[in-house]
């Protein structure tokens, strides 16, 4: 197999895809979902198959283990969030269908490329590929005002932030004399004061795309007005995507010279942890909670990044997994409740335990999940970050997170307790939701309690990946 | 000759300008139009570290920010329209329903 099997691979279902959309005809074009679903689930299987292989493109492409290991995440995810979709009305399955699912899977080849960069040009240009379609995605109700007010908000920041980005990569690329990712890192010295503003450039445009805190400001925005199973999407897979990227870009080849990221991670990842669980605490719209939570969680995967270290970056890593079916699973449930409430508030759920008594229990695992309490996969996430940052001295930070978390539990037991104990609308029937959405949803669950039970693979194939950079 | 530093500080200014007009204009073209300087100063940053380097690798950099500035700027412009169909007014202080 060669390095870029994925990707060609992932070329192949997006030519389907596109000759499928010309030949269909009429409104209901369900078949184009399923075609995208069972090429990315085909891909996710021959993902398990694949092996590193040697550098690529002399060096510009490398499919190490850090890559597969990011590339799978992307791949179940994405399979989750079009899963998702099939069930959704005319968004994924309309007239448009084919335009819907082409910009996801150009999004997703982006991400694919990504995490298998090592040269500026290609990091850039990957970098981009992601985030293009999803402006247009964002934007995808195009006769919706909030919609394309949301598109034009998450435009304008993103690409201001590509910019600085761009500007950035001109300066590395000056003082390093080279896009090679790897003569970057060894021509980097604290002391060269261009390669260093020129790095710290390209970490805001990172933080924008995993926002963090003063970046954050598209997220509640485009996440409330834009169709819930892309948001669910949306809201992991591109920040896993800038996960990966920034390990490759300030951890891969920097050796002793990691400790300069220290504090600018750390203090990013306070205020991000801070800000977001407070503007979470008094939001009554579902999504935009669940925004404002994410933002939180990013802090704490910040945290993991904080440490510069291997375990750090594979506890990352374990976090990205946990947090990625956790977050995607609340999502959808969310999207169950509110195609039979028309409601997206969290006074919506109001009494789901008595309506639809499994979906409820997913919903109360993807919270807990989410809150970090015992036996369910965010536990292990949050307890193994805040251990590799100990580790790395940075106590006053582990301090912090914990105590944050608690502000966290409050307005996830809210949302709990809405669903346990308050009772539902009389008029409120039971709540029936399509059996892809279902299936997606019980996927997420048996994730999360399956890492939450056995977490060990994933803890092990996440330190074995991590090992090489540094 | 004109050194290195005098084409930097042009892109710096060039930048900044660009970034001023993203963060005061009220138009969303105006906005649109701000990013676009902002990109070129990245390519005039490209194109001199290129000359003074003497490495090609910056000259193809440009050319893939070009096409992806062009890309990104269709995009946009593409955004706006669809706002103006349902809003009738691209000034970005009314564009207001998304709080909180």
């Amino acid at each position: 197999m060669s390095a870029f099997t994925l990707e060609l691979g992932l070329g192949a279902v997006m030519v389907l895809v596109f000759g499928g959309s010309l030949t269909s005809r009429g409104a209901d074009r369900r078949w184009i979902a399923w075609l995208a679903t069972a090429g990315i689930l085909t891909l996710g299987i021959v993902s398990a198959l694949v092996k590193p292989t040697p550098p690529a493109l002399s060096g510009m492409f490398v499919l190490d283990g850090l890559a597969i290991f990011a590339k799978r995440l992307f791949l179940a995810a994405t399979f989750i969030g079009l899963l998702a979709g099939i069930g959704a009305d005319a968004v994924a399955c309309g007239r448009r269908a084919g335009e819907y699912h082409l910009l996801i899977l150009s999004s997703l080849l982006g991400m694919l490329v990504l995490a298998s960069a090592r040269d500026l040009i290609l990091l850039f240009v990957a970098f981009e590929l992601m985030s293009i379609p999803l402006y247009v995605l964002a934007g995808f109700l195009k006769g919706q005002d909030e919609a394309v007010e949301a598109a034009l908000k998450f435009f304008l920041v993103g690409s201001v932030s590509s910019a600085v980005m761009a500007y950035g990569l001109s300066f590395v690329y000056g003082a390093a004399r080279t896009t090679d990712l790897a003569r970057v890192a060894q021509a980097f010295a604290p002391g060269q004061p261009l390669l260093l503003l020129g790095l710290l450039a390209v970490f805001a445009g990172f933080a924008f795309k995993i926002a963090a805190f003063p970046f954050h400001m598209w997220v509640p925005d485009t996440y409330e007005a834009a169709s819930t199973p892309f948001v669910a999407w949306l809201s992991v897979a591109p920040k896993a995507a800038g996960f990966v990227a920034l390990f490759r870009v300030y951890f891969e080849g920097m050796g002793d010279r990691v400790a300069t990221w220290v504090p600018i991670a750390a203090g990013l990842a306070a205020i991000t942890i801070v800000a977001g669980n407070l503007m979470a605490l008094p939001q009554q719209n579902a999504k935009r909670l669940l925004a404002y939570s994410g933002i939180a969680h990013i802090g704490y995967m910040l945290v993991g990044f904080a440490a510069a270290s291997a375990s750090g970056t594979a506890m990352v890593l374990f976090y990205l997994v946990a947090y990625v079916f956790g977050n995607m699973g609340a999502f959808l449930v969310v999207e169950a409740v509110a195609r039979s409430e028309r409601s997206e508030a969290t006074a919506a759920l109001r009494g789901l335990a008595q309506r639809s008594p499994l979906l409820a229990l997913a919903m109360l695992l993807f919270l807990l999940s989410l809150g970090g309490i015992p036996f369910v996969a965010g536990f292990w996430a949050k307890l193994y970050v805040f251990w590799a940052a100990a580790a790395a001295g940075l106590y006053w930070l582990v301090l912090l997170g914990a105590v944050l978390t608690v502000v966290a539990l409050f307005y996830y037991l809210i949302v709990a307790k809405r669903m346990y104990i308050e009772a539902p609308d009389a008029s409120a029937g039971r709540i029936r939701l399509p059996g892809t959405l279902a299936l997606a949803v019980i996927l997420c669950a048996l994730v999360v309690v399956g890492l939450g039970l056995y977490p060990k693979p994933i803890v092990m194939a996440a330190l074995r990946v991590a090992a090489p950079l540094f | 000759m004109i050194g290195l530093p005098a084409y930097l500080i042009l892109g710096a200014l060039v930048f900044s300008i660009g970034l001023f007009g993203v963060l005061t204009r009220r138009n969303a073209v105006g906005i649109l139009l701000g990013i676009e300087l902002m990109l070129n100063a990245v390519n005039i940053n490209l194109v001199a570290f290129a000359r003074f380097n003497g490495d090609v690798a910056g000259l193809v950099f440009t050319l893939f920010t070009i096409s992806i500035t062009v890309a990104e700027v269709a995009v946009g412009l593409a955004i706006v329209i669809a706002i103006f169909r349902v809003r009738r007014t691209v000034e970005a202080d009314r564009l207001d329903l998304l709080r909180g």
